[in-house]
């Protein structure tokens, strides 16, 4: 089977000679979710941003359903991210447009893959807007008057707009109340099944990785320290960063 | 030289260049609008000149007149389809006293035309050229600010934000809100502003047989469009574009098919043709 996203030996080093990751490696299966845990400046969003095609790696190479689009740039990396990606951030402004409606954030994306029938948009973007558990009147209204919950769902839909087969989450839940972030966590897991969805989600914070993924990596100083299934990690680490990670969590 | 200094001697405006500017300026327009010509509707940078009237007030358009005006060429320049209003008046009155050309009224006869915010409603014809005076250049201002990022977008040919300008104003306000400016698709390439001519002119540009030449001054920018060229209005397949529609035919002249401005400072208010001159020729029979 073809890996929906892989990377190999990916390592990104900045001009001023520091590292944003060194040498990561790992595949994600159609269908499947990986989480990526570790402290913040641990290298989590400079794999993700690699992921998004948005950081060129220095060395090695990042692969969507089998092809290497490292490199890709402008037009053809807009194309391909409509067609494979979509990413939820971790604040609603760096992936919606505040002033705009909740309908014409989602429509965008459809616009940008080329649609050019206002019907067939607008009646996918509602669909997608109810499936989100959003208030139908609040389709036509700026996303701007939404609260954070709210504006996470409309990232999720907007993201799912072109049906890709890879999501990327970038702590999605983080900015959110312990109650609101239940009912989001509930809802990604849910598309994720419909879906059968790749997905990658970047946290800091077990619960929800424990929740949503399948198989964890555990970075630390942009390595991989350790891999493995959730439960294994989550339960049963065996390296001694992974260990203080688990032991440092609230209960 | 001989032929130069004999031009000079027919200029009614002495101290002056031939057509105001110095020779080396007006080949660097030309060369920027030989550029625009080759890359339909892409904005062309060029060292846009001081001109004796204010930025804003046509000297983009002026400058590309200037430009490439020769002595035996027929001048018309109209603002919102007028021949004589007090900004037509002293651009075309420059324009003259600094060549000695030639002037009509009668777009059939003009071989260059300048204008502000209207086509002529004469059939244009092969061999014309019409120079627009262009307020905002780039169609993608609205959506973005930054040149920067609307020349990313050019280059990308990326024109998401726009669809989705017209689709907020679709489903917010029913329609797209753009009374003029529309922005239109240039051989399904780059998006351009066809400057605020009215939605009634835009169908107009397309194949139209004229070269359409547009120059703007702040912004230091021309552009073209060459004869025989498609230029579409971004339209959803499902929501044809419309031109604006009049309650009634001119009161003047009676025609039904022309731009209709209102006159509301007579009692009651009326309809009359925008291009004032088609209307009086159309009266005089």
């Amino acid at each position: 089977m073809t890996p929906v996203l892989a990377l190999h030996d990916v390592t990104v080093r900045y001009p001023a000679g520091n590292y944003g990751c060194r040498e990561i490696s790992f595949d994600v299966f159609p269908g499947e979710v990986l989480g990526i845990v570790g402290e913040s400046g641990s290298g989590k969003s400079t794999v993700l941003a690699c992921a998004n095609l948005d950081l060129v790696p220095t060395e090695g190479s990042v692969e969507i359903l089998g092809r290497d689009v490292s490199r890709t740039r402008g037009a053809e990396r807009r194309k391909l991210r409509a067609q494979a990606l979509g990413i939820v951030y971790q604040t609603p402004q760096q992936g919606l447009d505040l002033a705009v409606t909740a309908g014409g954030n989602i429509a965008e994306r459809m616009f940008g893959a080329g649609h050019r029938s206002y019907r067939v948009v607008r009646e996918r973007a509602r669909s997608l807007h109810a499936a989100m558990e959003l208030p139908c009147d609040r389709f036509d209204v700026a996303v701007r008057t939404f609260s954070g919950g709210m504006r996470q769902r409309v990232q999720l839909a907007k993201a799912l707009a072109t049906s890709p087969p890879l999501l990327l989450l970038d702590e999605p839940t983080s900015g959110l109340d312990v109650s609101v972030q239940a009912k989001t966590l509930d809802l990604i897991r849910r598309i994720q099944r419909d879906h059968g969805l790749a997905m990658v989600i970047v946290s800091h914070d077990l619960a929800v990785i424990r929740m949503l993924a399948d198989r964890v990596i555990v970075m630390r100083e942009g390595r991989i320290v350790e891999r493995g299934l959730t439960d294994q990690i989550l339960g049963d680490p065996q390296h001694p960063y992974s260990q203080l990670l688990v032991a440092s969590q609230l209960t | 030289m001989s032929a130069f200094a004999g031009l000079l001697a027919q200029t009614p405006a002495s101290g002056y260049a031939w057509a105001y500017l110095d020779e080396e300026s007006k080949r660097e327009v030309r060369r920027a609008l030989l550029k625009a010509v080759c890359i339909p509707g892409y904005q062309v940078p060029f060292a846009s000149r001081e001109m004796p009237v204010a930025r804003g007030w046509g000297s983009g358009g002026l400058q590309v007149t200037l430009s490439i005006i020769e002595p035996a060429d027929t001048l018309k320049v109209i603002d919102q389809g007028s021949d004589e209003s007090m900004n037509a008046r002293a651009l075309r009155d420059l324009i003259v006293r600094t060549t000695g050309v030639a002037t009509t009224t009668d777009a059939r006869e003009a071989s260059i035309i300048q204008t502000r915010h209207r086509i002529p409603e004469d059939p244009l014809h092969e061999g014309q050229i019409i120079v627009f005076q262009v307020p905002i250049a780039d169609p993608l201002r609205i959506v973005d600010a930054r040149s920067s990022v609307t020349r990313r977008l050019h280059a990308e040919r990326d024109y998401a934000p726009l669809w989705l300008y017209l689709y907020e104003d679709v489903a917010t306000k029913g329609a797209p809100s753009f009374t003029h400016s529309y922005p239109v698709q240039v051989e399904g390439g780059y998006v351009m502003a066809p400057t605020p001519i009215p939605r009634h002119d835009i169908p107009r540009l397309c194949e139209a047989p004229f070269l359409a030449l547009y120059g703007a001054g702040r912004e230091a920018t021309v552009y073209a469009v060459p004869p025989y060229t498609k230029v579409t209005p971004l339209e959803f397949d499902d929501r044809p574009f419309t031109v604006e529609r009049f309650p009634e035919p001119c009161a003047l002249c009676g025609a039904s098919w022309t731009y209709l401005q209102e006159e509301a400072d007579v009692d009651p208010p009326r309809y009359v043709c925008s291009d004032v001159a088609y209307c009086r020729r159309r009266r005089s029979g």
